[in-house]
């Protein structure tokens, strides 16, 4: 029977319903809707272009000294910063000052970007990988695998991770600088020094970051292990491992992608960190760690030289972090199929 | 639940040990040692050092000569007539015997230390401090993060989360002496570096004199440390709590009738404090050892330097007692953080 | 009736000599009056005096807890200040004019050979402690006060070169005392019987005649001998306290000296407290204590620098990075000074390692570094650019104006010259043939600056680019040691002030950095040889500064760069010197009321 004209009147008055999406259509979908999370997205876009195209942005390339102008301040900071007045050399020839050799700031920020940017993918993306997997897997079987997995995390957080950064620096810098061209030693090499010494810290941070991760996934792996949802999937007979990935991930990634973005500027200051204790970057290739480091010393004489990269390494969180809050409100199935 | 435990201490035993043996072969496999200095020592003077710290012997027996002090108590007449010989524990029985017990070696830079000795006296000042700034961190952190979960996407959820996010991107190498210029050279409100407690302490950690000529040594430092923490502890908790309002248990909870507060104190915090609990264990552990760049900023007499110093050093004794405090406290955490999952959310079960 | 008026006098001039022999620090005085007509004593309290600045001086020794407080095992600046606070050596150094003095020997006989010296040493300057409350002499069972005696400086230096002690410094004892170097190079030391050892240490000459005279023989008749004998691993050190208390005798407590000062709190990492020994009798070379109590603060340069603009720390070091404030505030520029330093920051050549075996090509880059402008742009600290290796001040050391063309200094179309004259030999045409030169440094803020300014230097000069990299400390010196780069860095501060402990010490054969330079000069050491033992001092200069053209011009084994100073602001209250070796002697500090 052909429906009635009442019905048909409704149904292209109504709007029309979605179709049915996938996960991630969806969370797509609801992530485009999410003002700040596009705002964060876009500067994060933005950050990387400028570590990529470094050079063409840059004004001064970041090792140029200009001896006589170190320290030198624009006039406008000088307004910001008045106590200066009475010593600082003024120089309107570097848009953001120079550093304590004559280096242009704003270049040596720009091309910051290349390391901390690194820092701020690598480290997470290891910890998110590796940590996620390890702690769905634990906290899913429980008992004596639990146990032991989460006591060999145990041991790497006690790990004497400053040890092996310096043993594997010492290795690295002194065998693989004398190593032939073409062979393993050689390629680790050369990567390391487009790095600025930095490939084997980045190994390091990613061989310590994990951990915390795992942790958290088990966390909310247990908790979620008992609810009434996993019990059905079972009951249905799914195996193990579509529980793990279908189930149960998408509920444990909010706070798991929070807590990973939050961990960037950590990376960041593990980075500073090294720095400041003489172990971080090779001169004069510049990072946002050992910006911060350097300039934190001449905090109460030059303050901008510590206050921008701060500044630079907020903006940067900020952007992670609004686009963070924006996956994990999208990915939060409780909102499919909702806004 | 008392098996677990049990179970989890042998485990723990167990993880020491392997630490142990770790750090021992990553101690000695990176190069350079203990008396490398930038004057040149001649080579007899080497041996006549390596000598006395038994470091002319083969490896194997070193660490088993370290694991003879560290483990098995002795008993001894009289006090120790070397550095070497003195112990954490040291308790005196009749007639001048003493049992000694932990024998963590001395320290090869400080030729009057022992790592007992550092142990002894400085990580309660660590200890100290740590607990103020975590209590700072968790007092901050958590109602701003309820604030900002209950109230999402509205000016509080907004300022509050900014603040967090500047708490936690500008690190305390930079936060340490703005703070330090302002409230202690400026406004000369509170002391720049310093400490207010030295040992002897009461259980342990507890300084004698609790009055303000201690906590304003305290204030500064905890903020400055708190500070960095208690935003990861409030977008934490906003993000879990964001997460269990939408459950149904709490839509149920509403549809009683229970008044909004309630909801949300005895029903929605408790299971979105999960992954703060988790977070909480290893900060505890690492911030109650002492943190480097806080204390020297400060000029606070705790043990964070000693984690970077003696690996920079290779003063082997206090490397290898650092690590294993620090693993010790770690563990200790993780345990309570595990049993705390199990009152926080009923559905967690341990066999 | 006269012998009350007798007894009165007596009382009264009793009473003046104890007022008028002491400091006016205590405001307090009771005075017994006579008033004639009565013989009556009237007590009469003086008003106080307003209460100033309490005479306790705050000083920051730098970052770190001080190593130890043992003569025989210091070997850091932070040790020695404390220690030479604390017991005075048979000889003792005037800090501003480096000038020897007699310390707790009043004075000093020669033998004919000039190998054997016979020192007296001084009377009534007993040992003391501090008991908590105050400092009292310490007693030996019978109950009479311990004096010093030479057996104490025997016990000290014989105790110094035993391995047992392991010393770290004993081979600077060794340069001089006989039989030392046998003692503490010892075979197999742990398997010899006690009597061989006991051999062994009395082999060592330092021999006590009687209480108060030491008798000691040098190895050599060197000029240096009485400067070695003087510093802190030859004090004199308290048997009884050590042999009771073992390593820790140093505690505050068990803590026995003899010198100025003695040792009241020490706080682990955090602060160490001395207090005026009151029984120190005071001597040219040092007086008795004006101030009271010093307490000597453990941070870092900048927090100490925050703590001395808060009020809270009477003498400070400028960090770097505040000079530029510092020289322009009004207040803290007038407190600022800046004095020398015994150190010497240079560059050194692994002289073995191509292309740096080249002397051409190892003058052109010593010549390429614009060692003012580095001191103006970089270091600002007021250095002085260094020609040599010996710092001007040491005994023997040449100095720039009776020296002035000695040694190397900037300048460019000398540097091209050689650069050429390099090339020429080589048969290069352009710069880019030359290999990969490595300069390196170990990590550390200061030194990377420094690197980072120079390389750019001989890029601008010269043309080259050198690799600059760096490595951890230890493992820094590891390499330095084992295989050293074509360039790295190092400083050398002194350990007492003679020319020998610098360029012979360092640079001869069998010295520090011969690994390092990979250069061995017979001539440089046998001249240096002989200038040990030269007596006349302005022939002694000459041999000296023929040693440092060898080393930094002739062949070029290091590029000399600065030498030291402190910058340090004092505030305007305390009265100070300012010592050229290293640390201060605070016992002839004031500060004003």
């Amino acid at each position: 029977m052909a429906e009635s004209s009442r019905v048909e009147a409704l149904r292209t008055a109504l709007p029309q319903r979605r179709k049915t999406a996938s996960l991630w259509a969806d969370a797509l979908y609801r992530l485009s809707r999410n003002k700040a999370a596009i705002l964060g997205g876009v500067l994060v876009i933005l950050l990387t272009l400028t570590a990529i195209f470094a050079k063409y942005i840059a004004p001064y390339p970041y090792d140029v000294q200009d001896r006589p102008n170190a320290n030198s301040v624009p006039s406008w900071m000088l307004a910001v910063f008045p106590m200066m007045k009475s010593y600082a050399v003024v120089s309107d020839k570097f848009l953001l000052g120079a550093d304590y050799v004559g280096r242009d700031m704003l270049s040596r920020l720009i091309y910051g970007t290349q390391i901390s940017l690194s820092v701020a993918y690598v480290g997470p993306i290891i910890a998110l990988l590796v940590g996620t997997i390890y702690g769905l897997v634990s906290g899913y079987f429980s008992r004596w695998v639990d146990n032991i997995m989460m006591r060999f995390v145990d041991l790497m957080y006690a790990f004497p991770s400053l040890l092996l950064i310096i043993l594997m620096m010492a290795f690295f810098r002194s065998t693989f600088a004398q190593s032939e061209p073409g062979t393993f030693a050689y390629a680790m090499n050369k990567i390391d020094e487009r790095f600025g010494g930095m490939l084997f810290i980045f190994i390091g941070i990613g061989l310590t970051a994990w951990m915390g991760t795992a942790r958290l996934a088990r966390g909310q792996v247990l908790s979620i292990r008992e609810q009434d949802f996993v019990m059905a999937a079972r009951a249905v007979g799914a195996s193990h491992l579509r529980i793990i990935f279908r189930h149960i991930m998408p509920n444990i990634l909010g706070p798991l992608v929070i807590t990973v973005t939050l961990a960037i500027p950590g990376y960041i200051t593990t980075e500073a960190f090294l720095s400041f204790i003489g172990l971080g970057v090779n001169p004069p290739t510049p990072s946002w760690g050992s910006m911060i480091s350097d300039g934190s010393q001449a905090i109460r004489t030059y303050p901008p030289q510590a206050i921008l990269p701060a500044l630079a390494l907020s903006i940067t969180m900020f952007a992670f972090n609004f686009l963070g809050d924006g996956l994990r409100d999208a990915l939060d199935p409780r909102l499919r199929g909702t806004q | 639940m008392g098996r677990y435990i049990a179970r989890r201490f042998l485990w723990t035993l167990v993880v020491l040990f392997v630490l142990s043996l770790v750090t021992f072969a990553l101690e000695h496999a990176v190069p350079g040692g203990p008396f490398d200095r930038e004057k040149k020592l001649p080579s007899e003077i080497i041996k006549n050092l390596e000598a006395r710290y038994h470091l002319d012997e083969p490896y194997w027996k070193q660490y088993l000569r370290f694991l003879n002090d560290a483990l098995i108590p002795r008993i001894a007449k009289g006090e120790p007539k070397s550095l070497l010989e003195e112990s954490l524990i040291d308790i005196k029985l009749w007639d001048d015997y003493h049992l000694r017990w932990v024998n963590l070696g001395p320290s090869y830079s400080s030729r009057s230390r022992t790592v007992n000795d550092i142990i002894r006296e400085q990580l309660p000042v660590s200890f100290q401090l740590g607990v103020a700034a975590l209590t700072i961190a968790v007092l901050i952190g958590i109602p701003m993060g309820i604030i900002a979960g209950l109230k999402q996407n509205t000016i509080w959820d907004y300022l509050g989360m900014s603040i967090a996010i500047f708490g936690v991107s500008v690190p305390v190498i930079a936060l340490g002496p703005i703070l330090v210029w302002i409230f202690g050279v400026m406004l000369k409100w509170l002391p720049p570096t310093g400490w207010g407690a030295k040992p002897p302490y009461i259980l342990f950690f507890i300084p004698k004199d609790l009055s303000w000529n201690f906590w304003r040594y305290v204030i500064m430092p905890a903020f400055a440390l708190g500070l960095g923490q208690s935003a990861i502890i409030a977008r934490l908790t906003r993000a879990s709590l964001l997460q269990v309002i939408r459950e149904d248990y709490i839509r149920t909870a509403r549809a009683k009738g229970l008044p909004e507060r309630l909801v949300v104190l005895r029903h929605a915090l408790r299971n979105s404090l999960i992954p703060v609990v988790t977070v909480l264990g290893p900060m505890f552990a690492a911030v109650v050892t002492g943190t480097f760049v806080t204390e020297q900023i400060f000029g606070i007499p705790g043990l964070g330097k000693y984690f970077v110093v003696s690996v920079t050093n290779r003063d082997y004794p206090v490397i290898m007692g650092t690590i294993l405090l620090y693993a010790i406290f770690l563990v200790l955490a993780n345990l309570v953080v595990d049993i705390t999952y199990a009152w926080l959310d009923p559905r967690i079960r341990y066999e | 009736m006269s012998k009350k008026w007798s007894l009165v006098a007596v009382v009264a001039v009793l009473a003046a000599l104890v007022v008028t022999s002491c400091k006016p620090q205590v405001v307090e005085k009771t005075v017994v009056v006579t008033v004639p007509g009565e013989a009556k004593e009237i007590v009469v309290t003086a008003t106080p005096a307003p209460v100033g600045r309490p005479n306790i001086l705050r000083v920051n020794l730098g970052p770190g807890d001080v190593p130890t407080l043992d003569p025989a095992l210091a070997t850091d600046t932070s040790s020695v200040q404390v220690i030479d606070m604390l017991t005075v050596g048979l000889t003792r150094l005037d800090e501003v004019t480096l000038e020897l003095k007699p310390g707790m020997a009043e004075k000093w006989e020669a033998s004919e050979d000039g190998l054997t010296y016979t020192f007296y040493i001084r009377q009534g300057i007993p040992w003391v402690r501090w008991n908590g409350k105050e400092v009292e002499q310490v007693l030996d069972e019978n109950g009479n006060p311990r004096m010093v005696t030479a057996h104490d400086f025997e016990y000290g230096i014989k105790r110094t070169c035993n391995p047992d002690t392991a010393s770290d410094y004993a081979y600077v004892l060794g340069f001089a005392v006989k039989g030392c170097n046998e003692l503490f190079n010892a075979e197999n030391w742990g398997e010899l019987t006690d009597e061989e050892k006991q051999a062994l240490i009395d082999g060592v000459a330092a021999k006590a005649l009687d209480d108060y005279t030491l008798q000691v023989t040098f190895t050599t008749p060197a000029v240096y001998n009485l400067n070695i004998i003087g510093m802190w691993v030859a004090h004199a050190m308290p048997k009884w306290i050590i042999e009771e208390k073992g390593d820790r005798w140093t505690e505050p407590g068990f803590n026995q000296s003899y010198g100025p000062y003695a040792l009241k709190e020490w706080v682990h990492d955090s602060y160490i407290t001395i207090v005026k020994n009151p029984f120190w009798p005071g001597i040219e070379s040092s007086p008795q204590a004006s101030i009271e109590e010093i307490k000597f603060t453990m941070l870092d340069a900048s927090p100490a620098f925050a703590e001395y603009e808060a009020g809270n720390l009477d003498v400070a070091g400028v960090p770097l990075q505040d000079m530029d404030r510092v020289k322009a505030d009004p207040v803290l520029s007038k407190e600022l000074v800046i004095a020398p330093m015994a150190c010497t920051y240079y560059y050194g050549f692994n002289t073995s390692k191509p292309p740096m075996d080249n002397v051409h090509l190892r003058r052109a880059f010593s010549l390429a570094i614009d060692r003012q402008g580095l001191i103006d742009n970089v270091l600002k600290g007021g250095q002085e650019p260094a020609q040599w290796f010996c710092r001007p001040g040491m005994a023997g050391c040449p100095t720039p104006d009776k020296y002035p063309d000695l040694g190397v200094k900037y300048d460019p179309e000398k540097a091209k010259a050689e650069l050429k004259a390099y090339m020429d030999e080589m048969g290069y045409t352009d710069v880019s043939q030359i290999p990969e030169i490595i300069l390196m440094f170990n990590t550390s803020e200061g030194h990377r600056r420094i690197a980072e300014a120079i390389a750019q230097m001989w890029k601008e000069t010269l043309g080259i680019q050198v690799t600059v990299t760096n490595q951890e400390w230890k493992v820094y010196l590891k390499t330095l040691q084992e295989d050293s780069p074509h360039i790295w860095r190092l400083g050398w501060c002194m350990d007492y002030p003679d020319a020998n402990n610098w360029t012979r010490e360092v640079f001869a054969i069998g010295g520090h950095e011969e690994n390092a330079t990979q250069w061995r000069n017979e001539e440089f050491t046998k001249l240096l040889e002989q200038a040990a033992l030269e007596k006349d001092p302005a022939k002694r200069q000459d041999m000296y500064a023929q040693a440092e053209q060898i080393l930094v011009w002739e062949d070029a084994a290091i590029a000399p760069i600065y030498w030291y100073t402190r910058v340090t602001c004092t505030k305007p209250y305390v009265n100070r010197t300012f010592s050229q070796h290293g640390h201060e002697m605070f016992e002839k500090w004031s500060i004003q009321p």
